[in-house]
């Protein structure tokens, strides 16, 4: 049963995921990222696929600091003619995604996807806490670590920075 | 308690970062480098390899790890090179903010390719694929030299893709089967050996895992990473990092997970066949000597696929002998090219000639990594490389098996070419005071010259005690 | 006693190895230690001898049916005591004769080994071990020659290459005739001539003649003449050889191959023969040279033992063996006559020779004996082997008999010329002061004359010892028991004894004219030397042009001239093609890698689309 709140979740993350590559401001498309990612988790758990969603956050929570730090690391400050020859072909840019989004589509249809394999029984009945803790605690260790890496990495490029 | 090897240097890295004086800090790299080398002692011992399989704390955390000849055999090349990277860096690096940021970061990329080799599990193996990754990005822009961030840009962004694809498969694979344990994932692709989705979930991840490794035509990010990295860090990357991340996930998937199909195996052993040819012919043209020890890395990775696309058991073990071997040798050139590096502040082959005589260890320990690359007898590739094209021969791969043979003349080649560059010839006005490297770079190429010879050596007992049980477990 | 089987070869081995060492004193003692030497060796092939029997010694050798086994019996018994009997001669003879030379010790170390290695190859009875000695006097021989005149390394070189062409056959046909025979012992195998046992023998024949000097591996025998010092002609070609060569001849023809008048192998033997016969004493005929003229003999007259031996007839094998002893009689005694005439008078150019006669009268008597040996004058021993020969040749066809009388012929009017040129001619003043040979020189001389005329007038003597006993011994002689009769004494046909004395009386006239015409002895064969069409073909044999060995040199010129081209072809595609294709094949790949990261993605991406579509599609 689709319910009006799915769509809605669905509208909200590609409305989400689209903001974050057409915005030029870093911390808006951080922030959106973060919220494309909350929506899908939310869609999974609407789903019932509780192990889909905490994967998703996981990779959120991994995906995030490396993004951050690698732009951060390579940002310039552009000049002020490019800035404005930026800001004019903000949209230009971006022309393909349509299209692509078209092909991906056509691609899609033509492939013969259908269930051909033996489902596995639907894994029911567990809450978040219960698939982090007792079934993920070696993924969850190791998010914790991008994240320590992700800090190391802000503190080499970033603090470095500062002190040469 | 195998999982100590992941717990105590995540211990040791929490440690040294709590705000609790500089004396811990200064403590870092000895620690660091007793922990490699405990690592490897542990490993290269059956005793040690004992006492780790036992003991409770595994289940106390729930960690579902699968250790077996295979992961032993990686354990082994991350604590042997990331012993040689740390002495390296330590002997490279500037400033000790500098230094011990990067022990930090060691300590953290082996945390991830301790876990990747050690879990079987594929989501998780994709998160610790992830930690090694990021933990290479930030390595390579150590330096912030602008070449190092182009570097560790495009890693990042081919790294991107890859993750995309690995996302992709994690979830694919979770919809066949239900769960993302290597058994239930081999289990339920064995049941449903004809599903198109499956087909596509195993594909996206290899072809993610051919990012990882760095295999043509996905290699683009590779050169340009490991030219630009600092020179520990190149060590670090062509020695193990890609190797655990891409090329032990390929080998694991391959040969546990996934079911043996011909297609599979084909695209391999192509993806396989390119990289050895490409990566070899680039190589020649070369005349930066990281840039050329890269390109040889992913023609060197190209006969690891290719054996492991082969199939055989023989050739699945020949496979896991050149991954070892590989991290030995290449890891020995690059530290050769970090000497020189030392010395002369560049590493460009024009600039650089006769320092065979200023720097006679390095150059006689960069001949032998060249030679056993290269595949000659008695060093430990000439028979990593022997098992391989014998095991292509006797499968009746004939043209792989010649491609095998003609490019490692090439290899031969470019190799000679590069030493005869370097440390042949008569020593520049320029370079007449270059000393031989400081101890810090000796120390590791010597060791790992004297595991090439060893390992050539004492080639029977390898094969009868780790080389052949591997095979027989497949 | 089978231990004693090694003395032979034992025995003079060691000798010549002490030679060695005896360095500058060899000039004065490596003379008597060689004469010592022989001397025992003499002995015990005359005890071997006499003994009788066969005897065998066996040691293991090397695994694989190569075993180091000797036999001794009837045939090799006398050929070692031939052997035994020239080196004792001409190692007295040498005394003299080498005293002042330089390179004694090494002159004396290469003939004693080469008497051991002659003794181990006849004895020897396993093919192996037969090949080790073989090929060992290979070795021996290139140092001999090499240590003559200065350049002489140069006819060395022709020998070894030669010698060593023809061993290699005999390699191959040893090789071939285990792979048939299935066992290396030389008593055992016993094949018959079919295919690949054709081919075999061929190989194996191709050593053997090569070995005795037969034509076409014959042109390193006359420049060896000139360059090597003169009692090895004495010994190795003219003798030692020759007896091993037809020995071993014999014995691939009578034992090892069922060598039948049928085979078409015996007309090859016997065209081969008469080929060489006449090739090789026309150029005797027209030689200005004491050394080379006989050396050229010394082809020819292996042309009447392969013919002889070829006909497969009793009478020709007898007449053909028998030939060997008597011609390494007079042959060796013909060189050491000019080797008396190159000590005394200082040249063997027969233009500054002459009236010798006078001044050496006894080393003329044994030229004229021996002289006449050869030329086959009764009743010196030469004539009634050749007479043996004769009848055999004339019943397998008449071309073979025409050939050999006039080979002859031609050798009767050659040694009319030489002894008319050496001997008699008027003396030229720088001859004045020679005086005759000293007594050490004279006795081998006058001893192996007196044996010419000894094997000739009792020819019963040679024929019933050695000879005919040798041929009852082996398979041949067994399967023909009845066909083999006596052939002493003189010999029956009337109509053959006057051919040749009418060719004996034909040299001799011409001899004459042409002495008359030419007004010198030396020029008594000039009208033959400028007869119309000859003269063309002896110009170009004096510019080597019929040398086998040269028209080879200059193949193999050719042949390497072509090879080097290809070789430049073949560096060029090392050196510059594969280079040039790599690099530019390289330079395109990096271009590829132009360091724009989007073109990567896109690579990957594609990529990683093209494998899905290949794992879906298959």
């Amino acid at each position: 049963m689709i319910s009006a709140l799915d769509i809605l979740l669905l509208a909200a993350m590609v409305a989400a995921s689209v903001f974050t590559v057409m915005t030029a401001r870093l911390l808006w498309s951080v922030l959106s990222l973060a919220s494309t990612s909350a929506f899908l988790t939310m869609i999974m758990f609407k789903l019932n696929a509780p192990l889909a969603g905490v994967f998703e956050l996981s990779v959120c929570a991994g995906l995030i600091p490396a993004i951050f730090i690698s732009t951060i690391g390579l940002t310039q400050r552009l000049s002020p003619e490019a800035l404005a020859q930026r800001r004019k072909d903000k949209l230009k840019r971006f022309f393909f995604l349509p299209v692509i989004i078209v092909l991906t589509g056509l691609v899609m249809s033509q492939v013969p996807l259908a269930v051909d394999f033996a489902m596995p029984a639907p894994a029911v009945g567990q809450d978040v806490q219960t698939v982090l803790w007792n079934s993920r605690t070696i993924d969850l260790l190791g998010q914790i670590v991008v994240l320590l890496a992700g800090a190391f990495g802000v503190a080499v490029l970033i603090k470095g920075s500062k002190n040469d | 308690m195998f999982a100590l090897l992941i717990l105590v240097p995540l211990a040791g890295l929490i440690l040294m970062n709590l705000p609790i004086g500089a004396a811990l800090k200064r403590l870092a790299f000895p620690l660091a480098l007793a922990l490699t080398v405990a690592q490897s002692l542990l490993i290269a011992c059956p005793a040690g390899v004992a006492w780790l399989g036992g003991g409770t704390l595994d289940h106390y955390f729930n960690f579902s790890l699968g250790i077996d000849g295979l992961s032993r055999v990686l354990l082994l090349s991350v604590g042997i090179v990331v012993f040689t990277t740390l002495l390296v860096g330590r002997a490279m690096l500037v400033g000790p903010r500098r230094q011990f940021n990067f022990v930090s970061l060691m300590l953290l990329a082996m945390i991830g390719m301790n876990g990747t080799v050690m879990l079987s599990d594929l989501f998780s193996l994709y998160v610790f694929i992830e930690i090694t990754s990021v933990s290479s990005f930030i390595l390579i822009a150590l330096t912030r030299g602008r070449d190092s961030l182009e570097g560790a840009f495009k890693y990042i962004i081919l790294s991107a893709v890859a993750t995309i694809m690995m996302l992709a498969s994690v979830a694919v694979l979770l919809m066949v089967a239900g769960g993302t344990s290597f058994e239930v994932i081999a289990a339920a692709l064995k049941n449903s050996p004809h599903s198109l989705i499956a087909r596509i979930g195993m594909g996206a991840f290899v072809c993610a895992l051919f990012i990882k490794g760095g295999l043509v035509p996905f290699h683009g990010w590779l050169p340009a990473a490991y030219s630009a990295a600092p020179a520990p860090v190149s060590i670090f990357l062509a020695g193990i990092a890609t190797k655990a991340s891409g090329i032990y996930a390929l080998v694991r998937l391959a040969t546990y997970v996934f079911p043996q199909s011909p297609a599979v195996n084909n695209v391999l052993m192509l993806v396989g066949a390119a990289s050895i040819i490409i990566g070899a012919v680039a190589a020649v043209s070369q005349s930066d000597i990281k840039r050329l020890l890269a390109y040889s890395s992913i023609s060197q990775v190209g006969y690891i696929i290719l054996a492991l696309g082969c199939g055989s058991p023989l050739a699945v073990a020949g496979a896991i002998f050149h991954l070892f071997n590989h991290a030995i040798f290449k890891s020995l050139l690059f530290v050769s090219s970090a000497a020189v590096e030392q010395r002369t502040g560049t590493t460009d082959m024009a600039q650089l000639g006769g320092l065979g005589s200023r720097m006679p260890v390095t150059s006689a320990t960069s001949a032998i990594a060249a030679l056993s690359t290269a595949g000659i007898p008695p060093l430990a590739g000439f028979w990593s490389k022997l098992i391989i094209i014998v095991a292509l021969w006797q499968a009746g791969f004939h043209a792989y098996a010649v491609i095998a043979i003609g490019m490692s003349v090439l290899t031969l080649a470019y190799l000679l070419v590069m030493h005869r560059k370097v440390f042949f010839g008569n020593v520049g006005e320029a370079l007449a005071q270059t000393r031989e490297a400081s101890w810090g770079l000796l120390v590791p190429a010597v060791v790992l010259a004297a595991i090439t010879i060893g390992l050539g050596v004492a080639m029977p007992y390898v094969v009868n005690t780790f080389i052949l049980p591997i095979s027989r477990i497949l | 006693m089978n231990g004693m089987l090694l003395l032979p070869i034992v025995l003079p081995f060691l000798a010549g190895a002490a030679a060695l060492l005896l360095g500058r004193r060899a000039g004065a003692l490596g003379g008597p230690l060689a004469v010592v030497a022989t001397a025992i060796n003499l002995v015990v092939a005359i005890v071997l001898f006499r003994q009788g029997g066969e005897v065998t010694f066996v040691a293991p050798w090397a695994t694989l049916g190569m075993e180091f086994s000797l036999r001794a019996y009837q045939f090799s018994n006398f050929i070692v005591l031939a052997a035994a009997g020239f080196g004792l001669l001409v190692s007295l003879y040498c005394v003299k004769f080498m005293c002042d030379r330089k390179h004694a010790n090494q002159f004396y170390c290469y003939m004693l080994i080469s008497l051991a290695l002659v003794n181990g190859a006849v004895l020897a009875n396993n093919l192996i071990a037969m090949l080790f000695f073989w090929e060992g006097l290979l070795g021996a021989l290139f140092g001999i020659i090499a240590i003559g005149r200065p350049g002489a390394w140069k006819t060395a070189t022709k020998a070894f290459v030669i010698v060593g062409i023809s061993d290699l056959c005999m390699m191959l046909g040893i090789a071939l005739t285990y792979h048939l025979a299935g066992t290396l012992t030389i008593s055992k195998i016993n094949l018959p001539l079919g295919g690949l046992g054709a081919v075999a023998m061929i190989l194996m024949m191709i050593g053997a003649i090569s070995k005795a000097g037969s034509m076409p591996f014959h042109s390193w025998i006359p420049d060896a003449a000139l360059d090597a010092p003169l009692p090895f002609m004495a010994i190795l070609p003219a003798s030692l050889e020759k007896l091993l060569g037809i020995y071993f001849l014999a014995r691939i023809s009578l034992d090892m191959f069922q060598l039948s008048a049928e085979s078409w192998i015996s007309p090859l033997m016997m065209i081969i023969g008469a080929v060489t016969i006449l090739l090789a004493v026309m150029m005797a005929l027209v030689q200005k040279d004491y050394k080379r003229l006989l050396s050229y003999h010394a082809i020819s007259q292996v042309g009447y033992m392969i013919l002889g031996i070829g006909t497969c007839l009793p009478i020709g094998i007898v007449g053909g063996l028998f030939h060997m002893i008597n011609h390494a009689m007079y042959k060796s005694c013909l060189f050491l006559t000019g080797g008396s005439v190159e000590k005394q008078a200082g040249t063997t150019d027969l233009a500054k020779l002459g009236g010798l006669a006078r001044k050496m009268p006894i080393t003329f008597g044994c030229f004229i004996v021996a002289a006449a040996s050869i030329s086959g004058v009764p009743p010196f021993n030469g004539f009634f082997s050749k007479e043996l020969v004769y009848d055999a040749a004339l019943e397998r066809g008449i071309l073979f008999y025409v050939a050999a009388l006039l080979g002859s012929f031609f050798t009767a009017a050659s040694f009319l010329k030489l002894g008319h040129a050496a001997f008699l001619d008027k003396g030229r003043n720088e001859n004045a002061g020679v005086t005759e040979a000293p007594r050490s020189m004279l006795i081998p001389m006058v001893v192996i004359a007196a044996l010419c005329v000894v094997f000739g007038v009792w020819n019963g003597l040679p024929l019933h010892n050695f000879i005919q006993p040798a041929l009852a011994g082996s398979h041949f002689g067994q399967l023909n028991a009845h066909e083999i009769g006596d052939y002493s004494g003189m010999h029956g046909s009337r109509v053959l004894l006057i051919m040749t004395a009418l060719s004996l009386l034909g040299a001799l006239a011409n001899h004459l004219w042409g002495a008359k015409v030419s007004g010198s002895g030396l020029g008594a064969a000039d009208h033959i030397h400028h007869a119309p069409s000859l003269s063309w073909a002896y110009d170009r044999a004096a510019q080597r042009q019929f040398d086998p060995y040269d028209l080879v040199l200059k193949l193999l010129a050719v042949v390497s001239n072509i090879l080097w081209r290809l070789d430049r072809a073949n560096d060029w595609i090392y050196d510059r093609f594969t280079v040039g294709l790599t690099m530019t094949l390289s330079r395109g790949v990096r271009l590829a890698h132009g360091g724009n990261y989007a073109m990567y993605v896109l690579w990957a991406i594609l990529a990683a689309a093209a494998v899905l579509v290949f794992l879906v599609k298959s």
